[in-house]
């Protein structure tokens, strides 16, 4: 590599790496993450124990392997960024063919000692891999048509892999989240009006080749009304419960609607809900505050960053997080239908976390090495 | 604008791959732009949600502003869904839900001269609280203070004596559920704003509030639900199981004469309600259920032009990849199609459904309505888990019941199916009347049903379902065992066991089923837990405390006419007489 011209330059030493990291945005990542520990805690009516314990334990493996990401070099991440990807590709594979062995939709894979959700993997490897593609492009090839396809196929394949599991809400986000990647590298927007009018005139044809059990379970979650006592339940009590809150909310370990299993979810999809009970429309408003700072920072980070590299990293990884907060409060608070997305760093769960914080390990990653050189060109 | 994001320091040099790094003008503009761009668009997001938390958290104004109303006026009106509720009762007219008048007790806060006098004097009068627990709730209310929604009239006439102005007393009404537990998820239950949340409640909501009808009438007969219940919680109790299910129905109408899920609830004590009690397992649940199918593949095999004695290998068990069928009380012999039922075979009943084929297995079970979310009048209704794929594995495992996950309400209508002639019937809860005609649709010959008619009584009269005899009312049925799905296979010691029944055989009329969650063995079934020992006899105990209330006189089983009329082809049941050795209940 070339030599440094500032301090702060291309070889930086671990010491001053590690001055340098964003303690700000780790402290709010932690601050964040303890919203969650509290409302584990209250969950299992003031116990640690079940939850809260090993949510901790989780959150410092996953705390631990951030900052480790933070410390490497992003040219490093940068150079693996396809090989990443092809490796989520096959293990997304992997479960399409375990899932035709077995019974039933299986989204796992046993690596022995943990068990892993490759289109969690795919959702961090596939922003990786589009940043690294439109880095090496200038703004005139990104307006070229063929230069469109490689990025096109890079979303679509794991998209529609999802897809068959059946996974809609999570090959929707996959897919979402890589075109705002297209969308931010400057892809222009006819194109992206072109695409869904295409996506739109081929739904009938598409939904003409679905089985009826897939057409039923589509048409589930288009229309969760359809199932009163399942998904559209918790809903109701989740607006009962939201509603109970007011204001101030009920104090904490006091609410009722959650404690007394009216939300039978609650520790996972349905937090927020619980988090609202105890805390009312302020503590609801507070954890939005506490995301949109980090969401701010993440941007910050994208916006500081000299190399494309850098900037889609961070803004794409950020997206991904915001789908994720509003897709899940829009859920709860039933303004969006009932899918399985967590509530990201509060709800409990060991893969989302683990995905998040290695997401956040780049964007850290990206922070510390925004003034990097990175040629633009391939090869 | 952002000089210092993307411009150097002053002094710094610039190299030739510093320019390379360096963006175009136009790149950095519509870079910044789309940015901007998306910065909005989370924007935006942010705030619809904000609104939304802040819409939902806001205290609902209207109601407090309808209590402060109400106690203007001296008997204030309460709004129309208070008032107008239908009764629901059983068949013959006996009352299930039913509205009573009572008394709401609302204090005019702003007229009470001395709260701590009047706390003390309510307390007396209501006798079932204290002075200071009124008294608190005096001081924190503003305005208007709804004390008490449904007033006892003993209670009413003591309020009455205390004679404060401030004391409204507002006509009103209550759900009463008289027989409580007893119809629990049969009628269901209404939230505190009376609307329907379960059961016929909700399901027939519309017919209750239209305030010219009359009471609805159920297909229950309260008789026979009260000893179906009995019969099922003593089996649940005495087998330790953490549930079950039974449903009681006539083959010729579709009207479910009981239903019963345990754990149940009083629905008149809604305060001490629990979410798993609300569980209804006999139309929500939905479970493998083993070898009861085997009626429906030796049906199909049936129709598909096999007969009773065409035989199949059953001496192996099958390989199929990793998998294994095998035979719990394994012949290792070729089968006749009569003995595979009997004894039933999980190979023999493979090998029959792969003779038939995916497809049609698929259409027949689809016929049947297997494939798809039962319809009657209550919202709890599940639909059926169908296995991710189908192919030729599949076939063979819904052969014998498993990989493919239905209701109790799915398999006794399906088995009413099989044994009336061949006319699958629209189940239903309410009475049928004019209003209510029961639709018919042909799905397997009567030829057919005849044979699966000898089929049933044979396993009663001589296989693995003889528990479930109960003399004079020629009970015929099919036992089914299987083992509860976990994570990653089955679960060997958590059972669902399960026993549908038909009597009387010569002439079925009524369909009894019987499920348990998780029976365990005790020492009278020297630890077994299989649908033979718990299931079956239950179904025999219901049969013979329902058969008499249903007016079914019972018959001498050795009448060589009705001996006739169900026996089957000798070559079908080859070794009859030397089955009859140990009592075996398999699956």
């Amino acid at each position: 590599m070339t030599m440094g011209y500032r301090d702060d330059g291309p070889d930086l030493r671990f010491g001053r790496k590690l001055l340098s990291l964003n303690w700000g945005l780790v402290l709010l990542i932690a601050m964040t993450a303890s919203v969650g520990f509290a409302m584990l805690y209250s969950a299992a009516g003031g116990d640690v124990q079940p939850w809260a314990i090993r949510q901790i334990i989780r959150f410092g493996g996953g705390a631990f392997l951030m900052l480790v990401i933070a410390l490497i070099d992003i040219r490093f991440w940068m150079r693996w960024a396809y090989l990443i990807y092809a490796v989520a590709l096959v293990l997304l594979l992997a479960v399409e063919f375990v899932g035709t062995t077995g019974m039933g939709a299986t989204r796992w894979v046993s690596l022995g000692f943990f068990n892993l959700q490759p289109s969690e993997v795919m959702k961090i490897a596939l922003v990786l891999a589009l940043a690294r593609y439109f880095h090496g492009l200038s703004l005139e090839d990104t307006g070229r048509i063929t230069y469109l396809l490689p990025p096109l196929a890079l979303i679509g394949m794991p998209t529609l892999l999802v897809l068959k599991q059946p996974d809609l809400g999570t090959a929707l986000l996959l897919a979402a989240g890589g075109s705002i990647v297209l969308f931010l590298a400057g892809v222009r927007l006819w194109k992206f009006a072109l695409a869904l009018g295409a996506a739109l005139a081929a739904m009938p044809i598409a939904w003409s080749q679905l089985h009826e059990y897939q057409k039923g379970r589509i048409m589930t979650f288009l229309n969760p009304e359809s199932d009163p006592l399942g998904a559209g339940y918790h809903i109701m009590q989740s607006k009962i419960a939201l509603g109970s809150g007011g204001i101030s909310g009920k104090g904490f370990l006091e609410g009722t609607q959650s404690h007394l299993n009216f939300l039978p979810e609650m520790r996972t999809d349905f937090i927020f809900t619980m988090l609202a009970e105890e805390f009312g429309m302020v503590g609801g408003l507070a954890l939005m505050g506490l995301y949109i700072l980090i969401l701010i920072y993440a941007y910050a980070i994208g916006f500081r960053s000299r190399h494309q590299f850098g900037r889609l990293v961070a803004v794409g990884i950020a997206t991904t997080f915001f789908l994720y907060i509003f897709i899940n409060i829009g859920m709860v608070t039933g303004i969006l239908p009932v899918v399985g997305v967590p509530l990201p760093l509060i709800s409990y769960g060991g893969t989302a976390m683990l995905t998040l914080l290695i997401g956040f390990g780049l964007i850290l990653s990206v922070s510390i090495h925004r003034d990097v050189e990175i040629p633009r060109s391939r090869g | 604008m952002n000089r210092t994001l993307f411009d150097r320091p002053p002094g710094t040099e610039l190299a030739q791959s510093d320019l390379q790094c360096q963006l175009p003008g136009s790149d950095i503009t519509r870079v910044r732009r789309r940015l901007t761009m998306l910065g909005l668009a989370f924007a935006i997001g942010f705030t619809a949600l904000s609104a939304r938390v802040i819409h939902l958290s806001k205290p609902d104004l209207g109601s407090g502003m309808a209590a402060e109303a109400a106690t203007v006026a001296v008997a204030p009106e309460l709004p129309a869904k208070w008032r107008t509720r239908s009764a629901i009762t059983d068949r013959d007219g006996q009352l299930l839900a039913v509205d009573l008048p009572t008394h709401a007790l609302s204090i005019e806060t702003r007229k009470v001269r001395r709260p701590d006098r009047l706390a003390w004097r309510l307390a007396e009068a209501l006798g079932d609280t204290t002075p200071a627990r009124v008294l608190e709730r005096l001081e924190k209310a503003k305005g208007a203070l709804w004390l008490r929604w449904r007033l006892t009239p003993d209670q009413v006439a003591a309020v009455m004596r205390v004679g404060d102005p401030s004391i409204s007393l507002v006509p009103t009404v209550t759900r009463s559920y008289p027989n409580g537990r007893l119809t629990a998820h049969v009628v269901g239950f209404m939230d505190s704003e009376r609307q329907g949340r379960a059961g016929l409640e909700r399901g027939v909501e519309d017919r209750l509030l239209d305030p010219s009808n009359p009471p609805v009438a159920s297909s229950i007969n309260l008789g026979v639900q009260h000893a179906v219940r009995a019969e099922l919680a003593r089996a649940v109790e005495t087998f330790s199981a953490i549930g079950g299910a039974a449903l009681v129905m006539d083959v010729t109408n579709g009207e479910i004469l009981s239903m019963v899920s345990l754990p149940d609830f009083d629905a008149n004590l809604r305060e001490s309600l629990r979410e798993d009690a609300f569980f209804n397992r006999a139309t929500y649940g939905r479970y493998e259920m083993g070898s009861t199918f085997k009626t429906f593949t030796a049906a199909m095999a049936l129709e598909a032009g096999k007969r009773l004695s065409d035989s199949y290998d059953a001496t192996d068990p099958i390989r199929f990849g990793r998998f294994r069928i095998r035979d719990h009380h394994a012949k290792k012999r070729e089968m006749t199609v009569a003995e595979i039922f009997k004894f039933s075979s999980n190979i023999g009943a493979a090998k029959m459904a792969v003779d038939v084929g995916t497809e049609n297995q698929r259409k027949f079970l689809g016929s049947l309505g297997l494939l798809e979310r039962a319809a009657i009048e209550i919202p709890e209704l599940v639909a059926p888990q169908l296995p991710y794929r189908w192919g030729e594995l599949e076939t063979m495992t819904i052969g014998f019941g498993h990989g493919l996950s239905v209701s109790p309400l799915h398999l006794a209508t399906a088995i009413g199916a099989m044994v009336n002639g061949g006319n699958l019937i629209e189940p239903t809860l309410l009475k049928r009347s004019l209003d209510n005609p029961a639709t018919l649709r042909r799905v397997i010959s009567e030829k057919t049903s005849d044979s699966i008619r000898k089929l049933l009584r044979l396993v009663v009269a001589d296989g693995t379902g003889r528990s479930a005899a109960a003399q004079g009312y020629v009970v015929g049925g099919k036992t089914g065992t299987a083992e509860k799905a976990i994570e990653k296979g089955y679960a060997r010691k958590r059972l669902i066991t399960s026993f549908v029944g038909v009597f009387p055989m010569q002439a079925p009329r009524y369909v009894v089923l019987a499920m348990l969650d998780e029976p365990q063995g005790t020492k009278q079934t020297y630890n077994y837990m299989t649908a033979g020992w718990n299931a079956a006899p239950t179904v025999g105990r219901i049969i013979r405390r329902v058969a008499p209330l249903l007016g079914v006189a019972p018959v001498d089983e050795l009448d060589p006419e009705i001996l006739r009329a169900l026996a089957l082809p000798p070559s079908a049941d080859p070794l009859a007489k030397k089955a009859r050795g140990g009592r075996d209940a398999t699956l």
